[in-house]
This record gives C-alpha cells, structure tokens and sequence, in this order.
C-alpha cells in the first residue's frame, strides 16, 4: 500500500505492509533508525515519535494511520553540529549513558516543552512517565530540563 | 490483511456490515496493535476509524454529557469541562499508561477491549454511562454494565461501531473519586481499581452512592449491594466496615504475577473506606 505522509518537514511516500508499524517503516524502509525498538507493547517509549505534535509509540502505530499527517522523529530536530535545545541540554546534563532510550525521551521533553515551556519537576516526571531509561536513573534527564531546557526554547 | 480506512463513519459501518466478524476495528492501537503483534488475534481486515473526527469530541448540553468513541484519554484527563462534572474519569484516563498510550488511546477503545483492569470503565458505571452503537440496520443505547458481558468481551455485534458514550454527570453536593492501586505511581495495570460518586443531603447524610470497581473480577462491575449499605447513612464507621465487607464478598480477584487475590480483596476494604473519605470532603466543599 502506498503511504504519503509528512516527514520531518517534507513529504515522503513508501510502499509499506498493511499492518507494518511506524516504527519499521522509519527504521526498514527510511532508514531513520533514530527511534528505538524496546518493548514492543506501549511500556518504554523508546520508539517515540510526534504525531502531529503529539508523543506516540511508533511500534504500536499503524503506518497507513499517519497518512498525511506529520511525523516527526529525532533527525528532524537538530544535527550533530546544530544540535537542538533539549538535545544539547541532555548531553551537558549528562543525561545520556548507552543512549538506546535518548531519542524517546527527547522527543517528549520536546513535545512538553512546546506546551509548557516552563514545567515543573512533577510535570517533567509525569511526561516522561511512560519512557524508561535504565542507565541514569532518570535524575540527570530531569536535571536537563530544570537547568538547561526550560526557556531555551 | 486487509488494512482499510473508511472515510465516513457511514463508510465504516457499510465496511463493517460486509465484513462482520472477520473484521477488527482500530482507532488508537494501544491494545488492538499489542494483541496482533502478538499473534493474539489474526483479523482478516483491520478497520481503521482514527481518522473520523465525526466520533470525536466533548459535548454536555444540560443532564446530558456527550464523549465520541474517539476522544483520547489525554483530552479527557485535562478537558476543563470533564475535570469539573466527571473528575474521576478524569482522574482515570490520566492513569492508563504514559502521555504516549493517552495521545492516542480512545474511550471507546479502553471499553471495547473490555479489560478487567480497564481504569475507565470502573467511573464511568459509576455515571450510569449508556454506549451508543450504530450499524446499517439500526442505532441503540446499552448500559455499559450490559454492554461489558466477560473478559475481553462485549455485547457489539460484528456490524455494530461504538460511536460514543452518555454520560450523567456530577451535580449538586456530590463527590466523584477514582483510586487506583499498582506498585508503582505511572505505567500500572491497576491492581484493584475503585470509583465511587457520593451525594450528600444538607444534613450529610448519604442521598445517593454508586461504587464501581475493576481487576477484582472477570468484568469492572457495580457494587450494588455495597451502597445499599450506606445509603441513609452517615458514613459512620460501622456503615463502611459493613460495606467494606460485603464489597470483599461480591469479588473474585485472580491471583496472578502482579498480586495475589487475598491481597486484592484486601486492599479493596481499604479503598473503598479512603475513596468514600475523599467522596465526602468533595461532596460538602
């Protein structure tokens, strides 16, 4: 089946399955394998994407789901050299460590941010609820918005 | 498979009339996706509905509180309108997974898939909620206590689509609570699950009391017996003993990896006696 959505800003059309999720169209197909694959059940949030602006697990997301409608993943943030905002912010904070959950949690400090540009620690723990990180203990990651995020976007 | 949008809800229902039971509808995924990922169920056709905007939305108009099949819990849990007349199916939708599972998790989804553990099922009996259906032959209004007849099971006809649900909501000194015990504060399939809406008379006596709960039986059920109990009282402490026990007494929890049944039947008694608490604090604010 023939899916055109918005990717990143652009338009992008690729022939998935009809039960192929987000999350392997992104990664097998478009070669974007900035989202993760962890739990496949909706519990870590690895595979974290925005849809029309809002966080969803792509490997529960049906891909002919977001036909013409905008997706945005990790690569469509910043790059290595222009870093975003809550990507530079992760980094100084030392929030990342193996970096597996780091996209995830990126695009949902984004997506809160964007709404609340200036959260409290509770409503950055309860964003983040649904996104598992097993390395930092989630302090360094809270750390990041507190000190480094909020306001700068 | 067969993966089909429909582009109306008069589509779907045409799409859905064709195909009857070799058909599975989707709107958010959060449970259909799971269980055909896992091989649970193989649809012939997934019939996706999350594009219908029709079925999406907050309505009240007097008595009567309007929610499209659609509407994701997120909306439901921050929704000014719901915070103020149904605050414990707020309170529930915020507690159904993560900001992830509620973008795009539906209403109707979480009663269709008729969970014993589903968070909003247990606040919404406790409404007195009707589920509209609609197929090509006809609309109807079940009970949702009808409407859930087992785990994992409901009574949708193949043909039928859940359009919405109506809902009474909160009105004079009344306190509606939804509690939830899990082992930890996010990401929990509730362990037992208790809403309660509690209406006190001006002298605080109890005028009315619906109690529901979830994951302490094959389907959320109301606790009809247990507000008999309380019903005229004023909660003193022997009135919500009393109720405590006959509640533990229409339960039948399962043990499985997530908590034993004694521990549930237990924890219930405690819930039901703090929900009741919070109810009247509400109730004469």
């Amino acid at each position: 089946m023939n899916l055109t959505f918005a990717l990143n800003g652009r338009t992008a059309s690729v022939d998935v399955e009809a039960g192929e999720t987000l999350l392997r169209t992104l990664r097998d197909r478009l070669s974007l394998t900035g989202a993760k694959e962890g739990c496949v059940e909706g519990e870590c949030g690895a595979c974290t994407v925005l849809l029309d602006g809002q966080p969803v697990d792509s490997c529960l997301l049906p891909s002919m789901s977001v036909a013409r409608r905008s997706v945005t993943t990790v690569e469509g943030l910043g790059s290595v050299d222009t870093l975003h905002p809550v990507q530079a912010a992760m980094v100084d904070s030392g929030g990342v460590q193996c970096g597996f959950c780091t996209p995830g949690f990126i695009m949902v400090l984004v997506a809160l941010l964007r709404e609340n540009p200036d959260p409290t620690e509770l409503e950055i723990r309860q964003a983040v609820s649904g996104n598992i990180c097993r390395c930092t203990g989630y302090a360094q990651i809270v750390d990041a918005v507190i000190e480094k995020a909020r306001g700068a976007m | 498979m067969e993966f089909i949008s429909p582009a109306s809800k008069d589509e779907a229902l045409d799409v859905l009339g064709r195909l009857g039971p070799d058909a599975t509808v989707l709107a958010g995924g959060t449970d259909v996706m799971v269980q055909y990922l896992r091989g649970e169920i193989a649809p012939g056709h997934l019939v996706y509905i999350g594009g219908l905007d029709a079925l999406d939305g907050i309505a009240a108009d007097g008595h009567e509180f309007s929610i499209g099949a659609l509407t994701p819990h997120r909306r439901l849990a921050t929704d000014p309108l719901v915070l103020d007349l149904l605050p414990a199916v707020s309170a529930a939708a915020a507690t159904v997974g993560g900001w992830q599972t509620q973008a795009v998790g539906t209403i109707g989804g979480n009663v269709c898939n008729a969970s014993p553990a589903a968070d909003l099922a247990a606040p919404l009996l406790t409404a007195d909620a009707m589920v509209n259906l609609e197929s090509g032959r006809a609309k109807r209004s079940v009970r949702l206590a009808d409407f859930l007849i087992g785990r994992r099971q409901t009574a949708r006809e193949p043909d039928e689509l859940v359009t919405g649900l109506s809902v009474t909501p909160r009105q004079g000194r009344t306190g509606d609570v939804y509690l939830k015990v899990g082992r930890r504060g996010a990401m929990e399939v509730a362990l037992v699950g208790l809403s309660t809406r509690l209406m006190l008379d001006d002298s605080d006596r109890v005028e009315a009391v619906a109690i529901a709960v979830c994951s302490v039986a094959p389907v959320p059920y109301r606790a009809s017996e247990a507000e008999e109990v309380l019903k005229g009282t004023r909660l003193e402490a022997e009135a919500i003993r009393e109720a405590a026990a006959v509640l533990a007494t229409s339960a039948s929890p399962v043990s499985d990896f997530r908590a034993d049944a004694r521990y549930r039947t237990r924890v219930l008694g405690a819930l039901l006696e703090r929900a009741l608490r919070m109810a009247a604090e509400r109730a004469a604010a």
